[in-house]
């Protein structure tokens, strides 16, 4: 839907003009994710790096690697601290609270973290975890995401979830209790058979349980998941799919909690800051199996992403001690990829941002950008542009719109892992 | 020129002509084994996925015979398709005999019952050939009987062979030098060449493929074209075997190539005569044409940009293509393309796909419409290959349009369907013949209607058995009406249609639903009307798209997300935009679909 429009002369000016010089290129924050591989039983919908575990957790082996994958990229750092830490997977809560407190101190030894930063866990709310939540918070965890998914007991089944709506409830009492009241929820909608009346209370069971933060992701069938291969019966058709957002996003809104993204909605100040720092493409450490990194080289003007053996067992054997392999992102993809992080955020991107994170100047996005505002699909005020109502919706043909022309953008660099989706639906 | 054989293979498409030649180039010599490339005589890679011959290509094999002498086989090649038959009557026409291959199994088709006449009206010896004889489904009697029925000939010495294994394939070639006549003809009269094949070299130029009627033809001597009265040096000439050999001189009764400095294929049209400068002969050859094209479709780049390589394109192809026409067309919708006339459809599929194929571009063809003749208010008599160039109704008189004879040849079983569908089609009935296994009916339709679907739908009612063959008969006035096309209130010149008054109201309703199935949802509600004049007739709605967004992004890999959208770009990419519409290449051909499920 790339619209041929000309451009009346007579349109406000560029909330910032072009440059002359070439913008510099800005160290930004540097946040740091880490992965956990292993689950309980993987689920049928679930496309990141987690598998099973058969037998013991090789906890100790697996700090152990963390810390000498640390140490190995930790003089990337360039003098930062860690803004944000992220412990997603699998499901990291499968690790003791003891055993992430040390881990995060030695890692605290090699990089120093900011005095404040988020440091969040991602959690099932099962048996394991029960009664170590103030534990874990004792550990240096200020933030906890709790793969609820949903409360309809028959749901949760064919999702192939080990807990039930109550441990869900449990949990979040606990983290209350805790102190750990910074929760996130994951929660799915579009689930088989579900209907509209089944996905609001849903969201209503979740608000119920007073989290800072809600995830509210439509049910995708991915590629090289059981789902995607074999997809359940009874799923909504996209008319209903869009009913059940639209309706869900007014009932959250109406418990008080603003939408800052596509599916992120949070109390006030509750945003997720690590996840704020992907979508603002800041830098992060990726550390652990399969994890993805992205750094900023200053001195060389390069933007480069990482990416960790994928399969535990050989991460454990020598991955985590590799030496890092940068593969630097070309000029050409940078609009494609800033733009893709920074149009899901409600508030958008800054010519500013996009110059200092890119190294280039606004006038390569600017031609889009003011074609898609011809079109309807984005607006802008003094301080920012971003995806109008009707752009939200068509995110994807926004983002397009970014996609470096030509067939050379076909050959897209590296392939695999999927790196764990931090809020997702996946512990 | 006692010894010397010519003859064609006539067979229906698959029933093994290729496979066949390669076996009599073979044993022949011609090529050794290591270098047989199966099925040399489909050069284009196009041919050989298609399993047709487009351009005719000849191969002169030397033979020695039980008898002990040698001959000389020219096997001139033959298109197998229906759009082609005006050049399978030029080979033919160069040939004393012919090869009618049957396959064992499936036995005759209409296609080969049509050019098999056309052989025997032109006086040439037909061998029946039942092939595939290996095959554990071979009935060669069943087929040995169809074509005494069918074709009228005896069958009684049929060759049985199999030209896979190579099974009767030594006993074909002594009934050739038996059975077929040697070539007649003056080595002293003055010269009489006919043009078989003519295509451009990049090279040497136009490169004809003759046969000698009468006199001779010699390296270096002066030649006169009939057809355009221009006179050329003979640069080269020779014989494929099937390498090119170059030869001092061909003489009557042979068969080989002619190269003349001539620059444009329509030089050397196919069927005309060559005579020389200096002692021209009193006529040229009987049944040289024109070739008219009879579908015409407007083609246009998906990206602008390319409308040079397009043209560039067009021009290439031409130059080995006479019967392909164009012009420039500029469409409101679709841009800046070409309006191009063809044989048929199968032509303009194979045009289509070398241009998609062997230059990159990326095309977008309107419905394929026939050329009609208007008759105007003030006397004037148009042609229109278009139905945006229809004149306004009230400077109309009269609108005709053409008129095939077609021959179907179908199993009893199926008959019934195939009269339906003939009457469907406006088809008026001329024969109808039971032959043993099939029945042969000859009916006259409106090429109209041929052009949109009856070939898809005649193979569907009858599973495949039913087999066609048509050509041109004349002109006849019908209540014709222009049908347009409105996408969100615009009318798009790219789809607008020319129908029968009395149908329009049905296929309009199943045009707009056909295009309502086949337009993406998008951003936004599109409505697709069907008028004539200023009343809409039908009309149908595409619901708006809701949503286009990934649910989740976060830091890690965005290979497989920037993967999703490129291939969504991709696909929008093949779609044209009109207004804010995008209209994939389907709902520009929506008619040829309508009424298929």
């Amino acid at each position: 839907m790339s619209g041929p429009e000309a451009q009346p002369e007579t349109r406000p000016a560029l909330p910032t003009a072009p440059p002359l010089t070439v913008p510099t290129l800005a160290a930004p924050p540097l946040a740091l994710y880490l992965h956990f591989p292993w689950c309980v039983r993987k689920c049928p919908y679930c496309d990141f790096n987690s598998h099973t575990l058969h037998g013991q957790l090789p906890q100790q082996h697996y700090l152990d690697a963390l810390v000498a994958d640390m140490a190995a990229q930790a003089p990337l750092a360039g003098g930062r601290e860690i803004s944000s830490i992220f412990m997603g997977g699998g499901t990291p809560s499968l690790f003791a609270p003891e055993a992430i407190g040390r881990l995060l101190e030695a890692l605290r030894q090699l990089v120093p973290f900011q005095p404040q930063a988020e440091i969040t866990l991602e959690a099932n709310p099962g048996t394991i975890e029960r009664g170590r939540f103030a534990e874990y918070r004792a550990a240096g965890i200020t933030r906890v995401s709790l793969g609820a998914q949903s409360f309809a007991s028959a749901q949760l089944e064919r999702l192939g979830r080990i807990h039930s709506s109550d441990d869900t409830r449990t949990a979040a009492a606990e983290l209350h209790a805790a102190g750990l009241a910074n929760f996130n929820l994951d929660l799915m909608y579009a689930l088989p058979d579900q209907d509209l009346a089944g996905a609001l209370e849903d969201v209503r069971a979740a608000l119920a349980l007073k989290p800072a933060h809600l995830s509210h992701y439509q049910l995708t069938l991915e590629p090289g998941t059981l789902f995607g291969a074999l997809p359940p019966a009874g799923l909504p058709d996209e008319d209903l799919a869009a009913l059940m957002q639209q309706h869900c996003q007014s009932e959250i809104a109406a418990g008080g909690y603003r939408q800052y993204e596509v599916s992120a909605y949070a109390r006030d100040g509750a945003g997720c800051a690590h996840n704020l720092n992907y979508w603002n493409f800041g830098d992060y450490f990726g550390v652990g199996a399969g994890a993805h990194g992205k750094l900023t080289d200053q001195a060389h003007g390069t933007i480069g992403r990482t990416q960790r053996e994928r399969e535990p067992r050989r991460y454990l054997a020598s991955g985590a001690q590799a030496p890092l392999a940068l593969r630097d992102i070309p000029d050409a993809d940078l609009p494609f990829e800033f733009m893709m992080n920074g149009l899901r955020l409600v508030d958008g991107v800054t010519s500013a941002r996009f110059e200092s994170r890119t190294g280039l100047p606004w006038s390569t996005v600017a031609t889009q950008l003011t074609s898609l505002e011809a079109r309807g699909l984005v607006e802008r005020n003094s301080e920012y542009w971003r995806a109008s109502t009707l752009g939200q919706r068509f995110l994807n043909d926004v983002i397009a719109a970014f996609l470096p022309p030509g067939p050379a953008s076909a050959q897209s660099r590296g392939q695999g892992a999927d790196r764990k989706n931090p809020e997702g639906p996946g512990a | 020129m006692q010894f010397i054989r010519n003859f064609s293979i006539i067979a229906h498409v698959d029933h093994g002509k290729s496979t066949l030649a390669d076996r009599l180039i073979q044993l022949c010599g011609g090529l050794e084994e290591r270098e047989m490339q199966a099925q040399v005589l489909d050069s284009m890679d196009l041919e050989r996925e298609r399993g047709i011959t487009i351009k005719a290509q000849s191969v002169t094999l030397f033979y020695n015979s039980q008898a002990g002498q040698r001959y000389q086989l020219n096997l001139i090649d033959t298109p197998g398709h229906v759009d082609f038959s005006y050049e399978v009557s030029r080979s033919l026409a160069a040939c004393d005999g012919a090869l009618l291959v049957v396959d064992a199994s499936q036995g005759v088709e209409a296609q080969s019952v049509a050019n098999c006449h056309t052989a025997v009206e032109q006086g040439l010896e037909v061998l029946p050939v039942i092939n595939k004889i290996d095959l554990p489904s071979a009935d060669p009697v069943r087929v040995a009987a169809e074509i005494e029925e069918i074709i009228g000939i005896s069958a009684e010495h049929a060759a049985r062979v199999s030209a896979k294994t190579g099974e009767g394939v030594a006993e074909l070639l002594e009934a050739i030098v038996l059975r077929i006549p040697p070539p007649k003809g003056d080595p002293q009269a003055p010269l009489q060449a006919l043009i078989i094949d003519s295509w451009f070299d990049n090279y040497v130029g136009v490169v004809s493929l003759v046969r000698v009627m009468n006199g001779t033809l010699r390296q270096g001597e002066k030649l006169r074209m009939m057809s355009t009265g221009r006179s050329h040096g003979v640069d080269k000439l020779g014989r494929f075997t099937p390498r090119s050999v170059a030869l001092p001189e061909l003489g009557a009764g042979e068969v080989g190539f002619v190269i003349a400095g001539i620059r444009e294929i329509d030089g050397a049209p196919v069927g005309d005569t060559i005579t020389h400068d200096s002692r021209p002969c009193g006529a040229p050859l009987p049944g040289f044409k024109q070739v008219q094209p009879r579908v015409f479709a407007g083609l246009f780049p998906i990206n602008s940009e390319d409308y040079e390589s397009f043209r560039d394109a067009l021009a290439k192809l031409r130059l080995n293509d006479s019967a392909l026409h164009y012009e420039p067309e500029a469409s409101t919708a679709l841009g800046f393309g070409f309006r191009c006339g063809f044989l048929g459809l199968l032509h303009m599929d194979i045009v289509q796909e070398r241009l998609e194929r062997e230059y990159q571009l990326e095309l977008i063809s309107s419905a394929p419409t026939v050329v009609y003749e208007v008759v105007c208010t003030d006397g004037k008599v148009l042609h229109v290959d278009s139905p945006a160039k229809l004149p306004a109704p009230d400077r109309i008189e009269e609108v005709r349009e053409p008129i095939i004879t077609a021959n179907i040849l179908v199993p009893p079983d199926y008959v019934g369907a195939v009269l339906g569908l003939c009457s469907e089609k406006r088809g008026a009935q001329k024969k109808m013949q039971f032959l043993g296994t099939q029945v042969a009916l000859q009916y006259q339709l409106p090429l109209a209607e041929v052009v949109l679907d009856f070939f898809d739908r005649l193979k569907s009612v009858s599973r495949g058995y039913a087999s066609f063959d048509y050509e041109f008969s004349h002109f006849q006035a019908a209540p014709l009406v222009k049908l347009d096309v409105l996408i969100n209130g615009d009318k798009v010149d790219a789809l607008a249609l020319i129908i029968h008054r009395d149908s329009a109201y049905q296929r309009a309703r199943e045009l707009v639903d056909k295009m309502q199935e086949l337009i993406p949802r998008q951003m936004f509600e599109v409505a697709v009307q069907a008028a004539i004049g200023s009343h809409v007739i039908a009309r149908a709605t595409v619901k708006a798209l809701r949503k286009n967004v990934l649910a989740k992004c976060y830091g890690g890999d965005i290979t497989r997300k920037k993967k999703l959208l490129e291939k969504q770009k991709e696909g929008k990419k093949r779609m044209k935009q009109v207004g804010q519409v995008e209209i994939p290449q389907e709902a520009f051909l929506a008619v040829l679909k309508v009424g298929r499920k």
